[in-house]
Order: structure tokens, then C-alpha cells, then sequence
């Protein structure tokens, strides 16, 4: 049997690395294939095909550190990358809390398979790619009011991913993934003259589980038609309903401020606060690298820690960081992992539409634009468009509008939690309802 | 899928890391071009030659394709960090490879890979080709070497061959100088990033072309904290310059900026919420061109009739005294390019003038399609991607108000100075911009400062509402990257201070 290319790539970077005067290394040797087929309006607008490959390095050399990557890997040109980043590593301060993770932090990775390749995944043929974005098309057009619809744009992207990573004090991890993705534009034309846009995705790591193409396509024109006539609302607290989709937004902005990184350099309004009621009691998240054919789902993590749960909230009280080798030792604490994987929400027991009822009056949030969130004082503010909900029932389109306030007050008054967590985002946030909430509009 | 419109500072304060993706030296070195065949220079050391380039665009065109072009990049990137108190991380990134470009019509048919070879170069091509399906297409008999002019990137010395030992002092000076400053400063984060790109771009009519293309960008982030209150912010600032490009009043100001626009947040509240009038300052508002107009002027959405400026050409849009422009010819800018990544010329294009709009943002395929010339505004990320429409350097001209004239005009409102990121949609046209400092005006005068808001609006309802515009344009020098259907290029924006009548801030405050 021939050995793994990549594998053979990475061991040999790791001992070109040390032979060069490294004290230790870590090596990532990775391929990508990617399809991606894009269709407008009645036609191919794209095809695009490459299996890309590159190599990335963490050299540590004479107690400093560095971290290189290259897509150049002709043998004498990976040789001569290894030895001027160690050149450069040279220049360096040295420091005292960068090393390789402690091997035994390696050890007890889950025994499961989390079925992340779709062994069928080769039998995907060109046009079968062409068809599923034509079948995108004509779902998107088969809805009522599509005389509005200026254009369509489908895609369908399959890749498979290859990697190997080495590190030179024992640890060899390999992984295999597919994914899946198909998903579609729609712009309708409004009476003023805009014309708003809105989109649907669908993804699996299997082929076979990708659900019913046609449903993903009609979805988007149906966000889209409901756009037209979309107003400003009034400037008003009210209460805030964020469909699971778009509540992967609110949630991202808690994830920086959860880092070991942000935690250690004081630019996190969570530093200190584990043990401390952050949330209401229906916060509760942890992170799961173990669910099978999760997009985020892992057996190591990116240091080659074996993968765990992580609690990070429970009943609103703050558990853990995201806590890496490095930022562990100047934190002096353990490390948990450096990223999220999959988040896995404790649920409710009711959908979007029992929820709207419950809430009866407020914002559903259905859409995010731009702003941001200052992760050291917890003050947000982001653009918003969704629909006015009244008696409980979904009423008129509201755009342009914008809500603020600071997380350690904002996710107090998280009311309640839905049922159904998006299945596509690896943050797999469901509905949220939050109380109070501050929208700006006219 | 992802059609996300948008722009962030390389030091997005509120992203928390300062670090960009990109980093450091080494790999081959960027040193003389070959010259051995004339027009392929730099890319004969790999191998490159004039018959292998034609061998593959004969492949690309042999299915019937209309053009085809080859884009080679080799691009080294260079960084350190410098955090509690030390120099002590590097990164480095070097990107080799190639992409394969069929157009038929407005379709298009794309390949790389990281394998210069004959063999890999045809398969990417044959990738490509496949978007047409007819005879094949001949290719022009002979490559002309197009000429670049002046270039418009300041470099004496290349990055690749200054000493990386060299750079240190920047990060190490800044740092000391921004804790003496204030002692309330607790945490410092620097980082020094270098890059060289070359690039050659040969297509199916005989053009070929070469270019080196580099960039700086210097950032420093401050956290500060002061009775039990935390506060962070910075400054950064970028160029396609070399070494030179830090002179020492850009170091003095970075520290100044950085510090101040940091410990000024202790002060600051939260803004009013609602309509209210909004005055931009000069320089980095920019960032509202390039949200409420620059991305719905870009051809590709406009031919796809999906952008609100779709069917605007020649009708006014703004006040007769507004007149925008974006350009890749401003020496040293982050937006500067010598050619765009199609080898087309850049130039200066108008996309109003006299309140009108007037021309929108082309690459090839639009310019067809318009039966226009190319304006030089096709670019890519890498040759990974394929070209699209995209911005420059974006700004707007000097008018015929004064700054102090503005505010002393708005009795309750807004002035915004700093500034991180913004996004648009483009058919809706509802665009925003996240406001990081700022001041009330109250009566004509600037009055406590605000922070952390987000500003929302619709591109051509507020075109209409700015309705006073200084004489003081100033273009940002901070490292901005716009992102477009998940590729990342770097831009320039600028702008004089403006009045907009009244505009959404997404504030917590009472109403102004």
C-alpha cells in the first residue's frame, strides 16, 4: 500500500524543520477539491473546478515562535521556505509560554465515526451538478406572485477536503470530509423601484441527505416577494423575536469575547465573570465537536487536542473559554479548545409560530446588515429588517432599522428559546425571543 | 452562498484580533525579474514560457470559448506581532499558483491549481474550456508586452530586501510610546505586515502583462482601563509603499490616534436612536460611498438588472455640487494599481458628476456587454478567483461648503469621525456603516462624545440627503478590505466633510 501523500508531505516538513534547528513543529498538509456550479436566469453563469493543496507550519526554534503557510510545494521550495522561516523566527523575542500542546491532552479521543465523508461523493457527475441548479431555478420561479422576479442565481458546490497534521512530539491525526451545499438568490422588483433580495441554502455532508432541492429554491423567492414594501418602523423598545437562521449573527458576537486571546489581553467584557449569571436561565449552550455529520464536528481540534463537550453556558451562568495551548499558559489555566466546533443549545419545546403567538406583539428579526459589537464593554449595535408582528400573527415588512444595547443586559432578558436549531450554521441557534430590546427606525 | 457586500478595517477594533490572515517572508525570494523572455520576466524561474502560456490558452479556447486568459500570482506575505511587550510572533504566507479563465458570452468556465507544470496548466485549461461547447477558437498570432506607464507604487527598496530584523523597531517604538503616554494604557497589540504580489496576466488576443504589486500596512490596538471601566480602540494605516512610507509624523500619529480616540471612550455615551442629521467628517466616511453607492455601481449586479442604480444612468441622483469618483491611479494608495487583474488599464472613472450618475464600474465581460471600454476595475482576490467589477479607491470631490459652516448648521445631531466596518444590499440598496467615535452636536456645536453605534440608511434616498459638502477632502490611509462574494480585495476611500439632512442611528440613547 502506498503511503498518504499528505502524511508523507507533513512528516517530512516536521523533520526538514527540526534537522534546521527547530526545537519543535507542528505540520498541516492539506488538499481541497471544490465544484462549484453557478446558474442564472436560464443558464450556466459559472463553473468552477481545482483541487488546491498547501502546507502550514508552527515552528518553535530557540524559544520563539512562528507560523507559515505555502501552496509552493516543489521539494526544494518547501526546503528553502522551512529555512528562512526559521531565519526569520530567529529575529524574534523569545517566549516563554509558546510550545506544543502537552501530548497527554492528545490522548482519549472519542471512539465514534462522525460520518463526515460521503463515500459516494465521486459518483456526482456535471450534469447532475447542472440539473440540481436548473431544478433550483424552476422551484424559484414556481410560486405565487413570481411576476415580480427580476432574476434567479442557483448554485451547487460538492468538496472534499483531505488533511494530515503532525507534530513532532507524537501526535498524527488525519481527517476525510465531505459537504454539500445548494443554494439560491431571488431579486424581486418593488413598486418604489428597489429591488430586494433574498436568499436560501441547504447543506449536508452527505448527498443523499441534502433535502428536497425544490423546497430550498421556492423558499428564496418566498423571502424574497416577502420583502416588497418594506417600510421603517418606529424608533421603540420592543420585544425581539430572531429566527433561528439569523440568530447565528447574535450569537457570533459572543464568541470573540469568549476567547482565550481576548480574555488574557483585557479585551473581553466576559474576563472574569465564569461563575456569573451572564444570561437569563434558558442560556444554556455547550460545545459539541462529537455530533455525526456536523459541519463543525471534529475528533481533534486544531492543536490536536482529542475533542470534548465544553459547557459554556449553563442556565445562563458562564462556564468556559475557548481556551488554546498558548493562552492557557499565560492565563495559567487549562486548556479547554481554541475554537468552537458545534454549538448544541438546551432547547424549548415550541416553534417560530408558537413563539409569535406567545410573544404577541414586537419585531421578528428575519435579516442582519452590518454593524458590530465591541466585544471589551459588550455594546452592540446592528442593522435589522424582519416583519412587524401583531396579535401574535407575522403583519408587515419593516427594513432600515437597527438595534443596540450591551450583552450583559441583552441576553438577561432572553425570553425564550425555540425548538428548531438551524441545521446549516455551526452555531445551530434556534428561534430566540428577547424582551425590551432597542430598535431605531424613523 | 454568499453575495455579502461589505468592508472592515485590517484592526476591526471590535473583532478583538489584530492579526490579518497574511503574513510574513521567505519562500522564493522576489528579487530580479528573469529577463529572459521578454514579457514573462519574473515567471521564468518557474518555468514559465511563452509556448507553455500559449499551449494552454489553445487548450482553454479549444471547445469555442470567446477569450481566455491565464492569471499567474506569486505573492509572499510577511508579519510580526508584538504583544505584552515583545516581538514575539511571525507569520508568513506564500501563494503560488495560477487560474485558467473560459468567457463565452457572459458565462464563464475557471481552473487553477498550485502546479505549474504543462500537464496540470492543460487540465485547469480543459476545466475551463468545457463552459463552451464548439470549435475551437484561435488564438492572436503573437503576444504584445503591454506597457504600464509610471507605476503608481512608491517603492525604492522591495520588501524582500529589507532584513527582517529591520522592521522590529517600528512595533518595539510604538509600543513603549503608547505606554508613556497615558497610564491608563494596559494592553498594546502591533502588528507589521509586508506583501509582494506578481502577477502576469497573458489572454487569448495576444495582451500580456506584468506586475509587481506591493503592500504595507501598520496597525496598533490599545486597551485601557480606568475605574473599573475598560475601554479599547486604535488606529491603523496602509500603502503600496515601502519602508519610506513610515515617516515619522505617520508614526506620531498613529500613536497620537490610537491613544486618543481610545481614552476619549471613557467619556463617551451611547448615541440617540432614530432619525437625525448625520455630519461625516473628512477622510474615513468615505466608507458611506462606498456602501450606499460604490457596490450598486459595480456592472456585474447592473447588467443582472439586481442593483438599484440598475436603470439610474444619466438621471441626477444627488445635489448638483456631489460628484464621486473611483480611482486606481492615486500614487501609494491601498487602491493603487498599475493594471487591474485582467491586464486592463485603471484610470480615474466618474460615477456621478454633477449629481448625475455616469459611468458604472466594468471588467470585461460588462464592458461587453455595455459595449464600453473596460474602466480597469476587474480584480480578484488571487488565482484562486475569478475577476469581477470591483472598487479602487472611492471618494468624493471637494464642494462648495466649509466644515465649521456644517456643523454650525445642525441644531441636534451627529458628527462621526472613526469608523470600522459597513455593508450593503444591493438591490434593496439599505446599506450601514459602524460608527466607533463621534461627537453630539447640539445648537452648532460638537457636545459630549458618543461611541459604538451603527448607522443605517438607503443608498439613494441618502445620495439625495446629503446636502452640503466641504472643501476639505481628505483620503483615509487606514488599510480597508472590501469583501465580495467571498473574495477580499484592498481599497482606498475618501471623502470631504458632509452633511447628511437625516438618517437612521441605531443608538440607546433619548432622541437628540
Amino acid at each position: 500500500m502506498s503511503k498518504n501523500p499528505l502524511l508523507e508531505t507533513a512528516q517530512n516538513a516536521i523533520k526538514i524543520a527540526l534537522a534546521k534547528g527547530a526545537k519543535e513543529a507542528a505540520a498541516r498538509a492539506y488538499t481541497v477539491r471544490d465544484v462549484e456550479v453557478r446558474w442564472r436566469d436560464g443558464k450556466v453563469e459559472k463553473v468552477q473546478e481545482a483541487t488546491t493543496k498547501g502546507l502550514g507550519l508552527q515552528l518553535y526554534a530557540d524559544g520563539r515562535y512562528s507560523s507559515v503557510t505555502t501552496s509552493d510545494l516543489r521539494p526544494e521550495a518547501v526546503e528553502k521556505f522551512i529555512a528562512d522561516s526559521l531565519a526569520m523566527t530567529k529575529v524574534l523575542t523569545v517566549d516563554p509560554f509558546r510550545s506544543l500542546p502537552d501530548p497527554e491532552l492528545y490522548k482519549g479521543q472519542a471512539a465514534i465515526d462522525l460520518l463526515l465523508e460521503d463515500p459516494k461523493y465521486a459518483d456526482i457527475t456535471a450534469p447532475a451538478r447542472r440539473q440540481i441548479t436548473r431544478d433550483l431555478e424552476a422551484a424559484a420561479r414556481n410560486v405565487p406572485g413570481s411576476s415580480a422576479i427580476l432574476s434567479v442565481t442557483t448554485s451547487f458546490n460538492d468538496t472534499l477536503a483531505e488533511s494530515v497534521r503532525v507534530h513532532s512530539n507524537g501526535f498524527t491525526g488525519s481527517r476525510r470530509d465531505t459537504s454539500f451545499w445548494a443554494g439560491t438568490e431571488v431579486s424581486v422588483k418593488d413598486s418604489d423601484g428597489r429591488r430586494p433580495e433574498d436568499y436560501s441554502f441547504a447543506g449536508s455532508r452527505f448527498f443523499s441527505s441534502l433535502p428536497a432541492i425544490t423546497a430550498t429554491g421556492a423558499e428564496a423567492s418566498r423571502r424574497a416577494l416577502s420583502r416588497l414594501g418594506a417600510k421603517k418602523g418606529e424608533t421603540a423598545v420592543l420585544t425581539m423575536a430572531v429566527e433561528s437562521r439569523s440568530a447565528g449573527r447574535l450569537m457570533s458576537t459572543l464568541l470573540g469575547p469568549l476567547s482565550g486571546a481576548s480574555i488574557q489581553q483585557k479585551r473581553s467584557f466576559l474576563e472574569g465573570k465564569t461563575g456569573t449569571q451572564i444570561g437569563s436561565p434558558l442560556l444554556t449552550i455547550s460545545d459539541d465537536p462529537l455530533i455525526p455529520k456536523g459541519f463543525g464536528s471534529r475528533l481533534f481540534d486544531g492543536e490536536g487536542l482529542a475533542a470534548k463537550v465544553l459547557p459554556v453556558f449553563d442556565q445562563g451562568v458562564l462556564k468556559n473559554y475557548f481556551i488554546d495551548t498558548y493562552y492557557g499558559k499565560k492565563l495559567k489555566a487549562a486548556p479547554t479548545t481554541g475554537g468552537v466546533s458545534n454549538l448544541s443549545w438546551k432547547l424549548g419545546t415550541k416553534g417560530q409560530e408558537e413563539l409569535l403567538l406567545d410573544m404577541k406583539d414586537g419585531i421578528l428579526v428575519t435579516g442582519f446588515l452590518g454593524g458590530n459589537s465591541n466585544g471589551t464593554t459588550g455594546d452592540f449595535s446592528l442593522g435589522v429588517q424582519g416583519f412587524r408582528v401583531r396579535g401574535g400573527a407575522i403583519g408587515e415588512p419593516v427594513s432600515e432599522m437597527n438595534i443596540s444595547g450591551n450583552h450583559l443586559e441583552f441576553w438577561k432578558r432572553l425570553a425564550a428559546v425555540g425548538n428548531d436549531p438551524y441545521p446549516y450554521s455551526t452555531l445551530r441557534t434556534p428561534t430566540l425571543v428577547f424582551e425590551g430590546v432597542q430598535f431605531a427606525g424613523l | 452562498m454568499t453575495r455579502r457586500k461589505l468592508i472592515g478595517l485590517g484592526t476591526a477594533a471590535a473583532a478583538g484580533l489584530v492579526l490579518p490572515d497574511a503574513l510574513l517572508t521567505t519562500g522564493e525570494a522576489l528579487a530580479k525579474p528573469a529577463g529572459a523572455t521578454p514579457g514573462i520576466g519574473y515567471f521564468g524561474r518557474f518555468g514559465v514560457t511563452e509556448k507553455l502560456i500559449r499551449d494552454t490558452l489553445s487548450a482553454a479556447m479549444s471547445r469555442g470559448g470567446d477569450f481566455a486568459d491565464i492569471f499567474f500570482q506569486h505573492r509572499v506575505a510577511n508579519s510580526f506581532g508584538l504583544e505584552d511587550g515583545a516581538v514575539n510572533r511571525a507569520f508568513s504566507a506564500v501563494q503560488l499558483g495560477v487560474g485558467v479563465r473560459v468567457v463565452k458570452g457572459d458565462q464563464t468556465g475557471y481552473g487553477f491549481t498550485e502546479d505549474l507544470s504543462p500537464a496540470s496548466l492543460k487540465k485547469a485549461a480543459e476545466t475551463a474550456a468545457a463552459i463552451a461547447e464548439g470549435p475551437a477558437q484561435p488564438l492572436a498570432k503573437k503576444f504584445r508586452v503591454e506597457s504600464k506607464g509610471a507605476s503608481r507604487y512608491p517603492v525604492k527598496v522591495r520588501w524582500d530586501e529589507i532584513a527582517p530584523a529591520k522592521k522590529l523597531p517600528f512595533l518595539t517604538g510604538l509600543n513603549e510610546r503608547v505606554f508613556s503616554a497615558d497610564s491608563r494604557v494596559k494592553k498594546v497589540n502591533v502588528y507589521f505586515a509586508d506583501e509582494s504580489s506578481v502577477v502576469l496576466i497573458a489572454d487569448s488576443t495576444g495582451r500580456m502583462v506584468e506586475d509587481f504589486q506591493p503592500m504595507t500596512s501598520l496597525g496598533l490596538s490599545c486597551v485601557a482601563e480606568a475605574n473599573g471601566k475598560k475601554e479599547q480602540n486604535g488606529y491603523n494605516v496602509a500603502s503600496r509603499g515601502d519602508l519610506a512610507y513610515y515617516s515619522q509624523e505617520r508614526l506620531d500619529r498613529i500613536v497620537r490616534e490610537a491613544v486618543s480616540r481610545t481614552m476619549i471612550l471613557f467619556d463617551a455615551e451611547p448615541a440617540p436612536a432614530g432619525e437625525m442629521p448625520v455630519v461625516l467628517g473628512a477622510g474615513a466616511s468615505g466608507i458611506l460611498l462606498h456602501e450606499a453607492i460604490g457596490h450598486g455601481m459595480e456592472a456585474d449586479f447592473n447588467r443582472k438588472n439586481v442593483s438599484i442604480y440598475s436603470d439610474k444612468i444619466g438621471k441626477p441622483v444627488a445635489k448638483p455640487f456631489v460628484n464621486i469618483v473611483d480611482e486606481g491611479t492615486l500614487e501609494g494608495a491601498r487602491g493603487a494599481l498599475n493594471v487591474d487583474d485582467e491586464g486592463n488599464p485603471v484610470g480615474k472613472t466618474m460615477l456621478v458628476e454633477k449629481g448625475v450618475l455616469t459611468t458604472y464600474l466594468h471588467d470585461t465581460i460588462s464592458a461587453k456587454h455595455y459595449k464600453v471600454k473596460p474602466t480597469g476595475n476587474g480584480r480578484r482576490e488571487s488565482y484562486q478567483h475569478t475577476p469581477m467589477p470591483r472598487m479602487r479607491a472611492t471618494y468624493m470631490l471637494p464642494g462648495p461648503h466649509k466644515k465649521d459652516e456644517i456643523i454650525a448648521s445642525v441644531k441636534k445631531g451627529l458628527f462621526c469621525t472613526n469608523f470600522s466596518n459597513g455593508q450593503v444590499q444591493i438591490g434593496a440598496g439599505d446599506f450601514t456603516f459602524y460608527v466607533k467615535n463621534g461627537f453630539l452636536i447640539e445648537d452648532g456645536k460638537l457636545t459630549k462624545p458618543i461611541k459604538d453605534v451603527n448607522i443605517i440608511g438607503n443608498g439613494p434616498k441618502v445620495l439625495e440627503m446629503i446636502d452640503m459638502v466641504a472643501d476639505d477632502l481628505v483620503i483615509d490611509e487606514g488599510g480597508w478590505t472590501c469583501g465580495k462574494d467571498g473574495q477580499s480585495v484592498p481599497v482606498s476611500q475618501g471623502i470631504p466633510t458632509v452633511r447628511v439632512s437625516s438618517i437612521t442611528v441605531g443608538g440607546r440613547g433619548a432622541k437628540g
